[in-house]
Order: structure tokens, then sequence, then C-alpha cells
């Protein structure tokens, strides 16, 4: 074992080393694996921050009710009646209360409006949220980074962070949306995530300004612990003529983002696989073309006596590493090109959601594997076919 | 398998052809050899007449269509791929024409691929490599590199890498065919020496009569057959 790993090791060496003979076309083969990997990562990358940015919204510990069986907060409407009695019922129905007993709830409404932006040719559709003034606490990544709240009644806004940095709504500034002027009073923090791209107002300012008076289209409910979520749904079962439903806030978001980031990578596989099959057909070309070029080198050392399978690995490992060099360039170029960049799509209220491109520590394994899998695939025949080399050729060939 | 005590190269009624487009282009009918422990045997004869496919296998390289290859104990045509390829590693050196070094490796490091398939250790196989370089003449020159020497240099590594596991038989094909005249007598002498002083068996094949003169024998091919068979004057 160990004399054959002696073999191998020394041919691998000799085949690394005659690389710069064939520096070209083994820069093609890594080239080519390098955008296999390039784009897939790019791909994966959206769907990773699209994902970040709505798991990073949702917490376990927050129920979303939500009315007229829908699963979504942009099509759901709940009768104030339903509100009311809910807020009535007494007992543990799995919601905390605050000291005076009531429920910790924020009814919430989310309306799409378009926003005029400087030096910006086309309107943006801005998600504004009214919610009660418990709403922002409820949310527990959620930070004021500059300002304050809201005034319950006024026409004042909180806008996150994303939204802040792309269209200049700094503390002090009067916005106009819809037909009414608003101020800013406030940014907040949510690390990225999905809330950063919307505007928070107090729910009976929005209701007023955008004429949906006592709409209330999602409450959001403060769990004793994610295991509440059962009581407050039997109980629910009970409340009002049309059906409520409830589920956690970050099954809420995981949803959403499932649907959409399922979406991407149905885009991002056949794409990168097609890629994928051209480029393993390009590292069969080169490793065929290396096998050529050292047909005398094989050919001798199998004369020597060195055993087929040494100069199968010798070759294979070749391929694997031309790949690697592929995948790390791929890796290096993605990460430099797509992580952190800001990318917006239209959001479950039919609002911009901003986020950012991921290329995290999966991204990078799975687009990493694909590129080694091509190097693999492509190296096998060559690897193959040096093992099947005519000896003859090496005592008569000029080495 | 006992081991004729005279003979270390037996050949019995060899044959062997090639298929070019469908059509058997004979080169062996009945070939027929003999050659003692010890012998330094030259071979020669006109392109075509199977001094390559002699040679061929003699190193169990390629495998008759029928009749016997023994060397020493061990019948060739008997012998599977992999053990052939064991076989060569331990009893036969080979020396090619156009050396065959590999390029990226130095001079040291080339000498020592046939250790590689010995259980040998590191250091063992250092010293074999410098003793087999100093007797080649090459003593500080093992880490040059094949392209920073000359032929007659290149070849002396060549000879080197096919003694180093020190094997009974030396096989050389046209190992002057590539050097001028000064150093074809340098490598041919080098032979002579490793002949009769170390005892190897060689066999040779080459165009040059002068090589020729330097074989304890001559044997001429043609056509598939030796036609004529000659000693060289003691």
């Amino acid at each position: 074992m160990s004399m054959l790993l002696r073999q191998t090791g020394i041919l691998i060496r000799v085949n690394l080393l005659s690389l710069p003979r064939r520096l070209a076309i083994s820069l093609s083969m890594a080239l080519s694996i390098a955008l296999v990997v390039c784009v897939l990562a790019g791909f994966l990358a959206l769907a990773k921050g699209f994902e970040r940015a709505l798991a990073g919204a949702g917490s376990p510990r927050v129920a979303v009710v939500l009315g007229g069986g829908t699963q979504q907060e942009s099509g759901s409407d709940i009768p104030a009646e339903a509100v009311r009695t809910l807020q009535a019922t007494t007992g543990d129905i799995g919601v905390v209360r605050d000291a005076a007993g009531q429920l910790v709830a924020s009814r919430e409404i989310v309306v799409a409006v378009d926003v005029e932006t400087a030096g910006d040719e086309a309107a943006r559709t801005i998600a504004v949220r009214g919610m009660d003034r418990a709403g922002a606490a409820m949310r527990d990544q959620v930070a004021l980074s500059a300002g304050r709240l809201f005034v319950p009644g006024a026409r004042e806004i909180v806008v996150g962070d994303q939204l802040a940095a792309t269209l200049g709504m700094t503390v002090g500034r009067s916005v106009r949306l819809g037909a009414v002027d608003w101020t800013v009073v406030g940014q907040f923090s949510a690390h990225g995530s999905a809330f950063e791209s919307e505007i928070w107002a107090d729910l009976d300012a929005v209701r007023a300004a955008f004429d949906r008076e006592n709409a209330v289209q999602s409450l959001r409910l403060r769990l004793m612990d994610p295991s509440g979520l059962g009581r407050l749904q039997a109980r629910l079962a009970t409340v009002g003529t049309v059906p409520l439903s409830a589920l956690s806030e970050a099954d809420l978001y995981a949803a959403q983002s499932g649907r959409t980031a399922r979406l991407i990578r149905l885009f991002a596989w056949p794409l990168a696989l097609l890629m994928a099959l051209g480029a393993t057909a390009g590292a069969l070309n080169t490793m065929m073309s290396s096998v050529s070029d050292r047909t005398v080198e094989i050919a001798t050392v199998r004369a020597l006596g060195f055993r087929r399978s040494a100069a199968f690995v010798g070759t294979w490992v070749e391929a694997l590493c031309l790949a690697a060099v592929g995948v790390v360039l791929g890796l290096v170029v993605s990460w430099l090109a797509f992580n952190g960049w800001q990318a917006s799509t239209i959001g479950a209220n039919n609002a911009r959601l901003a986020f950012q491109l991921s290329v995290t520590p999966d991204v990078a394994v799975v687009a990493g594997l694909l590129g080694l899998a091509i190097g693999a695939l492509g190296g096998l025949v060559p690897a193959f076919a040096a093992t099947r080399l005519p000896l003859t050729a090496a005592l008569r060939a000029r080495g | 398998m006992t081991e004729t005590p005279d003979i270390y190269i037996r050949l019995e009624s060899v044959s062997k052809a090639y298929r070019i487009a469908g059509q058997a282009i004979p080169i062996f009918s009945g070939l027929d050899l003999a050659i003692p422990r010890g012998d330094f045997v030259a071979v020669m004869g006109p392109s075509g007449s199977g001094k390559s496919t002699l040679l061929n296998m003699l190193a169990g390289i390629d495998r008759p269509d029928a009749g016997r290859v023994r060397i020493g104990t061990h019948q060739l045509d008997q012998m599977g791929e992999a053990a052939r390829g064991a076989w060569r590693a331990h009893h036969m050196g080979i020396v090619f024409q156009f050396y065959n070094l590999l390029p990226m490796l130095n001079a040291a490091e080339n000498v020592e691929l046939p250790l590689l398939l010995k259980p040998l250790s590191a250091r063992e196989r250092r010293l074999r490599v410098e003793r087999v370089l100093d007797l080649v003449g090459l003593s500080g020159r093992e880490r040059q590199y094949p392209g920073m020497m000359s032929g007659g240099q290149q070849q002396r590594v060549g000879i080197a890498r096919a003694i180093v596991a020190d094997p009974g038989l030396l096989l050389c094909d046209e190992p002057t065919g590539d050097l001028d005249r000064t150093s074809a007598d340098d490598i041919l002498e080098m032979l002579q020496t490793l002949n009769q002083v170390l005892g190897k068996t060689i066999l040779m094949v080459t165009h040059d009569p002068q090589a020729a003169r330097l074989a304890k024998r001559t044997l001429h091919l043609d056509k598939g057959v030796f036609v004529e068979e000659a000693r060289a004057p003691r």
C-alpha cells in the first residue's frame, strides 16, 4: 500500500509540475469551472439572502392571526367584532397579558404605496404598516437606530434602515405617502430582515390616510411560549363568524420565503447544471490533452513497473486540482461580487422587499462541490485512458 | 519452474503477428533464442525486422501469439500484466534511445523511480541513488534537471535508473542512437563495465556497428529470423 502511495504521489507531483506545459488549456478548464461555480453561487446567494431577510423577520413567540382563510396578510381581513371578542377573552389562551390583564396585541394593516424618489425615474412601491403602539415592541430583533417611535394618532412614520438608506428618508424629512404628508420621526434596524423594507405608522393614522376605516388585516399576539399557539388556535375556532387562523410569525415568513427561494433555485440548478455539462466536456478535453501530452512519461513509468492504478489516480488528482483552482476562483469572485449586494423584489404585501445576497458557507459548499464534481467526472475518462496507453510507445517515443 | 543453469533468456518457437487493416502481418514465426546469464548481446537488423517487438516481448510489455518467453525462472508468456509489471520492477532495467527521463524531476528523483516499487526506506533509496549516480560519473549532479544536461549525461541518468534496483537483465533500445560519437563511446564503455564487472546480462538493439562490436556477440535479425550470429573478438 505504501508503495502504491509512493507511486501515486510521485505521479501526482510529475503531473502537477508539468502543468505549465499545458498552461492555456489548464487555465481554460479552471476558468470554465469557476464560471459555473460563480453562477450557481450567485443564484444560491440570492435565494439565501431572500430567505435570511424573511427568516430574520419571524419570531416563534409571536402569533399572527389572519382572517378570511388566507395565509398572507395582504388578503386577510379580521372583523372588528372578532378582535373585540378575542380581546375580551379571559383565561389562558396561550397569549401574554399586560399588567392590566389585557392581551399583548397589535392590530395591523399593510398598505402598498407608491413613493416618488428623487433621481429615480420610477416610483417605488413601499409597504406602509399601520400598527398599535405595542407592535414595535413585539418585534424582538427591531431596535430604533435614530429618532423615536410615532405618536398614536399623529402623521408620523418610522422607517426601516434599508429604506432610509435607499430612499433618503432621514429623520426630520417630510414624505408624501398617498395624499398625505408624513414626518419621518425615527429609523429602525432589524438586522437586514424584511421589516427594514417597511414604513411603520400608527394604525388609526394609516386607516384615515388610506381610507381603510376599521380595517384590520392581522392581529399580532405575544405568545407565552411557542406551544401557546395551539391554545390560541383552539380559542380562535370559537370566535366570530369568519374563519380565523393563527400561525407563528416565523412560519408566516418561512412560507413566504420558501416559495420565492424555491423559484430562484428552480432557475439556478438547471442553468448551473447545463453550464456544468459544458464545463465537464471542457474538462474532459483538457485532461485528454494532458494525458496525450504525458504519453511518454506515463508509458515510461509503467514500463518501469508502476501500476495502472497509480497512473489513474495521478491523472484524476490533476483534474481535481484544476477543478479546485476553479472552485476557489469562482467562490472568491462570487463572494467579492455578490456577498452583501443589495437586491429587492416584490414581497408578499405587493411592496418592495429589500435584501442582501449572502454567499454563506453552505452556498460555498454546494457550489464548490458542483465544481469538484465537474473535475471528477471530466477527469474520469482521461484517467482511465492513461491506464490504457500502449507501453510500446515508451520504448520508441522521444521523451 | 526450474532454471536452466547456463541459459538466462530463452525464446522457444515464438510467433508474433500484427493485424493491420484486418490483415495479419507476421513478425516472428517460430523464433528461438538462448542467451546465457552474463552475456552481452547486440541485436542488429533493418527497420521492420522485429527488433523492437523482440525487445518488447523480453521486457514483458508485449506477449507472443505462440511459443514461450522465459527469463530466469519466470515464464513471461504465462504471466498476467500486473505480474509482468512487478517482474520488470525487480528483475529488469530498460535503457531508452531518447532517455525517457521525466523532465520535471531532477536526476536523483528520476533514478529513484524504480526504487519506489521496492520496500525500501527513504534513506536506503537515497544511498542507492547516490551510489549509482557516482557509478555513472554524475556525482554532484543529483539536483540537475534533464533539461540542464547534455544527451550523454541524460543517458547516464537513464542507465543509473536502469541499474539502481540491481536487476539481472538490462534491455537497451538504441542507447547511443541519439548521441554524438564521443558520448556514445562513453555510454558503450559504461555498458561494457556493467556487463564485465557487475555481471549484468545485456541485450542491446542497435543500428551502430561500432556499438555492436563492443558486445560479446551480435545477432542479426531480418524478417523475423536470426540470420547470422557473430562472436565479438575477445
